[in-house]
């Protein structure tokens, strides 16, 4: 872990793309970032890093070898060093490439192994270019609903859509990781720094409890109608243009320096609403840092499918772990005692204390999205 | 002489009763069979006998039906018992012999057999199955066979299944009140097990999921041989359970939620971000209800019954043995997206279990679903198979 700070926010870069992100967003953010970065493959660790290699005794640093279960196996094996890096994290947000072994299968067991510790985690994942071929384009679909049933929020970046047109693999890729290394510094902005308006980790921390999947995306615009500018690239961001379901909650940062005016604030806000979900849920930061932003304005937009309200406690006596959906249950029918149901009379089966006839998704609080 | 075996499954969701007529090669061909919905059942265990007498009956008749379609009917007069239910435990036992000679002899053997029957079960539990597993040679195991080796003392591992004897003599009394003998209990997932395993998967380690309305059962094979088996009271009757008390909905619509559209994993289903809800009478409106919300609902509890059974195999020390990986059976089988969740949480590859070593089950829709009747037939051919006919069937042939 990087020492250097006492932040209750955590970076995870995981997989050698992971680990290129997340020094992108080192080098952008400079000091005060809180991270750690993992990988299968010893070859990743740079020097003066903090490096977690997974599977050592498994894959000898050799890396996963694009096998995700290899991979997942690995990670969990070693998974348990990252508790090292954990002590006082908040928010952990996890910066991965699918498509390879590495990370799929240890962001995987990575979010599951936050989730055991009560900590609520945010996944930016990219997924693979078309012309990387159907293999890596199956290992991504394979494992990505896996790793939003274990993190609190995910977002699955299609790099095609990231990156467009390319010229050369290698290009892309640079591309690809300066990219969203920029988007995720600006995020990381949002929250170390606050503005007026502000957003720091706990309030993020209540914001992704239970937030799903989203859409994630930011631009950068700069002139006498940056704020317009501002709303139409977003409305234009191709990242924003479809998701799996209907947006519930919008989480909007705008990022200035001191010339940045209440009127664009306001522009801003109602042509976000307008453009990506009137009537739900809209929050809202703004950061002010004229070293960084002078004359422009950055926005950064996360279009949630949920939206969460609490945060789970680590759990503790079973070992059995449900899907973290940090809401209370809605519990709206009679069907006995706690939901016991046609069970009624029948004796119950116990497990580690639990009474297991008794609904799970309302044992396990989990909210459901009717 | 020809043999004809009946087995029947008094299940939570369904009643079932197959026949089995041996066949020339050593083969059996389930000659008939039929199903009913069960009622009087409660996670596998009896809550009404009359109600469960009365199922019996009609199962009975149904087959009747069935036989007489076919043009060669019978009467069936007594019948294997399938058997599940979390009061079902296995448990392991040791026999020991000393060796007589300086090599391990025939004598030995039947020694250490003898020795490994003598586990002394509680007056309320019923044994319906002991399982040999490996001999022991001093302090060497598994091995598959010890004559001719030298050595002092001789194991034998096995393995003991038993039941809670009330709710075998309920079923006893059921059946008989429909007059129908029930001749051994056995049990649902170790006879699903030998309905659709091969030897290879035996040997390199499989886990059988028998996936019930009521409970799930496991049998788990390494090393050639039944390692353990188990019952979880969770089956397909809880995602239903959670289904009703979900979306306010009665426990039929909840069972065709479950059949028709949820899947045990979320975001996985190709279908409208809606589905319908039918009223339940001609005069109420349908509703729909979210997709994703009713599959979250059925991922949270089969993922809990998977992890569950990760835990028990890991304490096991099986989990990293099964390369074989999961075959399932059961009238719980059939549910969406379940081969991927397991393959998941389990971490290995997982098939449906046809019984394949039965014939006349081809043309079954889900002929998982009869695998532990399919393989109470092959038990009673494989161990009575020098019964007459007239033994096994009352009444014999009507045509």
């Amino acid at each position: 872990m990087n020492d250097s700070t006492n932040s209750p926010m955590l970076l995870i870069g995981i997989g050698g793309a992971g680990c290129a992100i997340a020094r992108g967003v080192s080098r952008a953010f400079g000091d005060g970032l809180r991270y750690v970065l993992a990988d299968t493959d010893a070859a990743t660790a740079g020097e003066d890093e903090p490096f977690l290699l997974l599977g050592g005794d498994r894959l000898s640093g050799r890396g996963s070898g694009g096998d995700i279960v290899s991979a997942r196996l690995a990670a969990e094996d070693s998974v348990d060093v990252l508790d090292e890096s954990l002590e006082g994290v908040r928010l952990a947000v996890i910066v991965t490439s699918l498509g390879g072994g590495t990370g799929g299968g240890a962001t995987l067991e990575a979010a599951k192994h936050l989730r055991g510790r009560g900590i609520p985690s945010v996944v930016f994942a990219t997924t693979p270019f078309t012309f990387e071929g159907e293999a890596r384009q199956q290992n991504s679909r394979g494992v990505l609903s896996m790793i939003e049933e274990e993190a609190n929020a995910s977002f699955f970046i299609p790099l095609d859509k990231l990156i467009g047109e390319a010229d050369n693999m290698d290009e892309a890729m640079r591309r690809a990781v300066d990219t969203l290394a920029s988007a995720v510094t600006l995020f990381w902005r949002l929250v170390e720094k606050p503005g007026y308006i502000r957003l720091d980790t706990e309030r993020i921390r209540h914001l992704i409890a239970n937030a799903g999947r989203g859409r994630f995306a930011a631009v950068t615009v700069q002139g006498l109608d940056r704020a317009p500018e501002a709303v139409d690239a977003l409305a234009r961001a191709p990242l924003l243009a479809e998701g799996s379901g209907p947006v519930r909650a919008i989480l909007c940062g705008v990022l200035a320096g001191e010339d940045l005016r209440l009127s664009e604030v306001g522009k801003i806000a109602n042509g976000v609403r307008t453009a990506f979900g009137e009537g739900c849920a809209f929050e809202l930061a703004t950061v002010n840092d004229e070293q960084t932003f002078c004359g422009r304005i950055s926005v950064v937009l996360m279009l949630f499918e949920a939206n969460g309200k609490d945060v789970d406690e680590p759990q503790t006596g079973s070992a059995i772990a449900g899907p973290r959906r940090g809401r209370k249950a809605r519990n709206p029918l009679a069907t006995g005692p706690q939901g016991r149901g046609r069970f009624n009379n029948a004796e119950p089966t116990v497990w580690n204390g639990e009474d297991l006839d008794i609904p799970t998704f309302v044992r396990r609080n989990i909210n459901l999205d009717f | 002489m020809t043999s004809i075996y009946a087995a029947l499954e008094i299940g939570t969701t369904r009643t079932v009763l197959a026949v089995g007529e041996a066949e020339s090669g050593g083969r059996l061909k389930v000659v008939s069979h039929a199903e009913i919905p069960s009622s009087g059942i409660r996670k596998s265990q009896i809550l009404d006998i009359n109600q469960v007498t009365q199922s019996i009956r009609s199962v009975l008749r149904e087959n009747e039906k069935n036989q007489l379609a076919a043009g060669n009917a019978v009467t069936i007069g007594n019948a294997f018992l399938v058997v599940s239910g979390q009061h079902i435990k296995a448990d392991p036992f040791q026999g020991q012999a000393q060796v007589a000679g300086a090599k391990v002899g025939a004598a030995d053997i039947e020694e250490v057999v003898r020795s490994s029957r003598k586990m002394a079960l509680p007056r309320d539990r019923e044994l319906l199955d002991i399982v040999d597993q490996a001999y022991g040679l001093d302090a060497l195991g598994g091995i598959h066979e010890p004559k001719g080796m030298s050595g002092r003392i001789l194991k034998l591992d096995t393995l003991q299944i038993h039941a809670d004897a009330n709710r075998i003599d309920d079923a006893r009394t059921a059946a008989n009140d429909a007059h129908l003998e029930i001749r051994e209990p056995l049990f649902a997932a170790t006879c699903a097990a030998e309905a659709v395993l091969g030897e290879h998967e035996r040997r390199n380690g499989a886990l059988v999921l028998d996936v019930g309305g009521g409970s799930t059962g496991f049998a788990a094979y390494a090393d050639g041989y039944l390692s353990h088996a188990g019952v979880i009271g969770v089956g397909g009757d809880h995602v239903t359970n959670d289904i009703a008390h979900a979306f306010q909905t009665t426990q039929a619509q909840a069972e065709e939620l479950k059949r028709r559209e949820a899947c045990a994993v979320i975001g996985a289903s190709d279908g409208e971000p809606r589905v319908k809800v039918p009223g339940t009478t001609p005069l109420m409106e349908s509703r729909t209800v979210s997709r994703r919300a009713l599959d979250t609902v059925v991922n949270a509890r089969l993922k809990e019954l998977f992890l569950i059974l990760r835990e028990k195999l890991e304490d096991l020390d099986l989990l990293h043995r099964l390369h074989a990986g999961v075959v399932l059976t059961g009238g719980g089988a059939a549910m969406r997206g379940l081969d991927t969740l397991i393959q998941r949480e389990l971490g290995m590859p997982v098939r449906t279990g046809l019984p394949v070593h039965v014939d006349g089950l081809a043309e079954v829709r889900h002929p998982e679903a009869f695998a532990a009747v399919a393989g109470a037939l092959l038990y009673a051919h494989r161990n009575y198979e020098e019964k007459s006919l007239f033994q096994t069937i009352f009444g014999g042939f009507l045509k």
